[in-house]
């Protein structure tokens, strides 16, 4: 295979306040085949976008050489021929748009290679029909959802005529549709464009689409090889803060439960592992080195303890009320929409309540009626006995629910870390004593350091801006925590923390409002649902009864968690399978028991 | 949120239209003198007339020109008064020392007309009929021979259109900062003024650092698309002027002359 790109041993310093450097890739090598799909991996801060920045040019190495397609990178001269041929789309959709419209913005590409008009028109048009953005040419981009936005960006690369896409955590701010849409087009790209893609990601369903996956940390490849390699590795994979494949979670799971080690590489995909969890349990059974017998009987005594724990909010008061609940922005105007639709529902006090829909479904116009943002046009909504409507009554629900919008850290703006935190506490009212004990509370409970208190926000990681927004929130003491994708852009460590730590508000009584678009940790953590589609309520239940079948998830506009999704290939092997369950233990077990009830049947059979 | 235009664009199909942007700027500035050398009342009267023709042949309601003449309203109404009050002649109503003549509010009335004209004249060349890039590219094209004497034309030109990209990115990105600070209790609707200034700074803060934050992302990508300034850079919208803009613009020209003319004499 030709080589594309290839990098030997470059490192990147960079200065801070003109004195301390820090290394962001330190010596690196690689090299990457022309028309392959590539993968970079790492935790935030591994040094991935600046590895993406060194191929694109648009930094040159402190040491070491980069040269793409032949050229190497040398400096500004250099650096521009390397553009022409390494397209890069980067995290933000906004942020990287220039035209007023969207026929523009795929212009300013060729504008400034300075493409001649005719061939400009005819470029545009096929890098717009090629995202399937073509009959959107005079929108402005503003008026495009976050989806449209990336696949607009990717437009505007395409219509360079590149050979490579760098894509820098491209996905990470789109909801799974449409990040599923962009994969799609991603992989067209490789297979009918020729194109050779560099996709730097968090997420692993999508590196294990690439042909080659690299995980970075701390600036070094820490490993690299085929996706079948590197994802079978699960202790490198947690301890790099990476999701693993939940089959082979479960698979490896199993293995250690019933003590037959697995075959290495062998659960690739989900059939393999099926047939690998099979292989495993067979072994398991006839080498009886697990007592099948005794953890059936096990686990059907702890069972129908957590079911009573749970469904005993029949007969409690809610904490949060909404009735026949619409709203319709500008009302009365041409441009009137309808956000919300006649919604119904109740949370009760001590509850993970999720919230679940596609992309303008409606979720943060709802949201925002919990603490009278927005108050209802019709309809009531109450907040521990206030409603909502009542102009005087605002300031005290507010005290009581809490709200935390997506990327709360953009609203940080004191001088510190503690001023930020106390600013909440503040207008409330609280003294200065009451105000520092707040924050040291709040401090606790998200996880960070009291030394961080006297810092300036802005000085801070991505996470840890997080975990002070967070902070600010929580130490108003609200009994009701409504949080909105509050893990959003965050690598999964990162992610885990933050849920890790919502989970333990909660069975500290305070009640938890999550909107998430990720039904893996919904499914997982909520006690109820409620699904929006298009402004109107679809379910309000438990995580059973929402994701009960596959066409009751396509009637919501949802996808299947990755859990359930794996469960069902499961059960066409283990008839008798319990599906409702939703992290990789609890699947394992449930596994291991569907498996000795087939055993079961099979032998009284032969019995007979 | 989603439905802010900036400006007062109005959609349309017209002549006037579809004319050239720069055409438009040529035609509006050698309108605006005119208006200018008019004095008598008749020749004010066929230069409403000719705007009314013009206002309907672009099919824009008349409720949209008259909006656009609302945020000048005051100065409009000032300019009438200061005129009725200081000139000398024939008095029609005196209070105290302020003399109402038959000068004055001829005075007045001309300066409130002619004020309103033009208003209405850029309104219905410029601000209703085109878009502000637009605006920006006819700005760019026309001092561009500036250019060979160090003036930034295309630099300025391309600011003029990323700005009027992100005012509704930062419209939306105001409107949710202040949501999030409202429900950790600031409250901006109530208090003295220092309060409320206090208050602001919550909102401006976040703002300023998620702008610089902005420019600094839109930069990279800008040099990732190989952006490097004016140099060798083709456009895909190449504006013309054809006969219908030459035309209009000679007209126009041949009006102001002639006015001048007359009014000289």
């Amino acid at each position: 295979m030709e080589k594309f790109i290839e990098l030997n041993e470059v490192t990147f310093d960079y200065k801070i306040n003109g004195l301390e450097t820090l290394t962001a890739v330190n010596c690196v090598s690689m090299s990457i085949c022309k028309s392959s799909h590539v993968a970079i991996l790492g935790r935030n801060g591994s040094g991935k976008s600046t590895l993406a920045r060194l191929i694109n040019g648009l930094e040159v190495p402190t040491s070491g050489t980069v040269t793409v397609d032949g050229i190497p990178l040398i400096n500004e001269l250099n650096a521009w021929e390397i553009r022409k041929k390494c397209g890069i789309v980067f995290q933000n959709p906004d942020n990287q748009i220039i035209g007023t419209t969207v026929e523009e913005d795929v212009a300013f590409g060729p504008e400034n290679l300075g493409m001649p008009r005719e061939k400009m028109i005819v470029e545009i048009d096929k890098a717009l029909r090629f995202v399937g953005l073509q009959d959107k040419k005079k929108t402005a981009p503003h008026l495009l959802s976050g989806g449209q936005k990336q696949k607009l960006a990717i437009a505007g690369v395409l219509a360079m005529n590149p050979d490579c896409c760098i894509l820098d955590e491209a996905t990470s701010m789109l909801d799974p549709t449409s990040r599923k849409e962009l994969m799609k087009l991603v992989s067209t790209l490789v297979k009918d464009q020729k194109m050779t893609v560099i996709n730097i990601t968090h997420h692993m369903e999508e590196a294990i689409q690439a042909d080659y996956v690299y995980i970075m940390s701390q600036g070094s490849i820490v490993r690299q090889g085929h996706p079948r390699e590197v994802f079978d590795e699960i202790s490198l994979l947690k301890s790099e803060g990476l999701d693993v494949p939940v089959h082979i979670e479960i698979t490896q799971a199993i293995a250690d439960l019933v003590l037959v080690p697995r075959i290495s590489k062998a659960a690739f995909t989900q059939t393999e592992a099926c047939a690998e969890i099979n292989r495993i349990c067979e072994t398991a059974y006839q080498d009886k080195t697990f007592d099948f017998e005794k953890s059936a009987s096990e686990s059907q005594s702890s069972n129908t303890s957590e079911i009573t724990s749970k469904n005993d909010s029949s007969n409690r008061k809610p904490i949060l009320t909404v009735e026949n609940l619409s709203y319709t922005y500008s009302r009365e105007t041409v441009f009137a929409s309808d956000a919300l639709i006649g919604i119904d529902f109740e949370i009760y006090p001590g509850e993970l309540f999720g919230i679940v829909g596609q992309a303008g479904s409606g979720k943060s116009t709802l949201v925002q009626h919990f603490n009278g943002l927005l108050r209802p046009q019709t309809g009531k909504v109450m907040v521990m006995g206030y409603d909502t409507s009542q102009k005087q009554s605002i300031r005290a629900i507010r005290k009581k629910a809490g709200l935390l919008f997506q990327y709360p850290e953009h609203q940080l703006f004191e001088e510190t870390v503690y001023q930020d935190i106390a600013f909440g506490p503040k207008c409330l009212g609280l003294n200065d004593k009451e105000i520092a004990e707040s924050v040291e509370q709040a401090i606790e409970i998200v996880g960070l350091h009291p030394s961080i208190l006297e810092k300036s926000p802005f000085e801070l990681s991505g996470g840890q801006k997080r975990r002070v927004a967070i902070a600010g929130i929580v130490a108003m003491k609200p009994e009701i925590l409504i949080l909105d994708e509050p893990a959003a852009g965050l690598d999964p460590a990162g992610r885990e923390e933050i849920l890790d730590f919502m989970k333990q508000l909660c069975a500290k009584g305070t009640t938890v409002v999550l909107v998430s678009h990720n039904m893996d940790d919904i499914a997982r953590l909520a006690d109820r649902i409620l699904v929006l589609k298009k402004g109107k309520k679809i379910i309000c239940d438990t995580p059973m009864e929402v994701f009960k079948s596959r066409e009751q998830v396509a009637i919501c506009g949802l996808s299947l968690p990755m859990t359930t999704e794996f469960m069902l290939e499961m059960k066409q092997k283990y008839p008798l399978l319990d599906l409702f369950n939703y992290n990789p233990d609890s699947c394992a077990k449930a596994i291991i028991q569907a498996f000795h009830k087939k055993k079961k049947l099979e032998n009284e059979k032969v019995g007979c | 949120m989603k439905e802010i235009t900036l400006g007062r664009y109005y959609p349309g199909t017209s002549i006037i239209h579809k004319m050239d942007p720069r055409a438009k700027f040529f035609i509006s500035l050698a309108l605006m003198i005119v208006l200018f050398f008019l004095n008598k009342p008749l020749p004010f009267l066929i230069y409403g007339a000719i705007m009314f023709f013009t206002v309907l042949s672009t099919k824009i309601p008349f409720k949209q020109i008259f909006l656009s003449l609302k945020p000048i309203l005051f100065i409009v109404l000032f300019a009438f008064v200061l005129n009725l009050f200081s000139f000398q002649g024939t008095v029609i109503w005196a209070i105290g020392p302020f003399k109402l003549t038959q000068e004055g509010l001829f005075a007045g009335t001309k300066m409130a007309v002619r004020l309103s004209l033009l208003i209405i004249t850029s309104s219905v060349f410029l601000t209703l009929t085109t878009t502000p890039l637009s605006v920006a590219d006819a700005m760019e094209s026309i001092m561009k021979p500036l250019q060979k004497i160090g003036f930034p034309a295309h630099e300025i030109s391309m600011m003029m259109s990323i700005a009027l990209r992100f005012v509704p990115n930062l419209m939306e990105e105001t409107d949710k900062i202040m949501k999030a600070q409202s429900s950790r209790g600031a409250e901006y609707d109530t208090g003295g003024m220092i309060a409320r200034a206090k208050g602001l700074v919550s909102v401006l803060v976040p703002l300023f650092v998620s702008c610089f934050r902005r420019a600094e992302e839109l930069a990279t990508a800008m040099e990732a698309r190989c952006y490097h300034g004016a140099q060798g850079r083709t456009k895909l919208h190449v504006m013309k002027m054809g006969r219908t803009d030459y035309i209009a613009v000679a007209t126009s020209f041949a009006i102001l002359v002639v006015i001048v003319i007359f009014e000289i004499i």
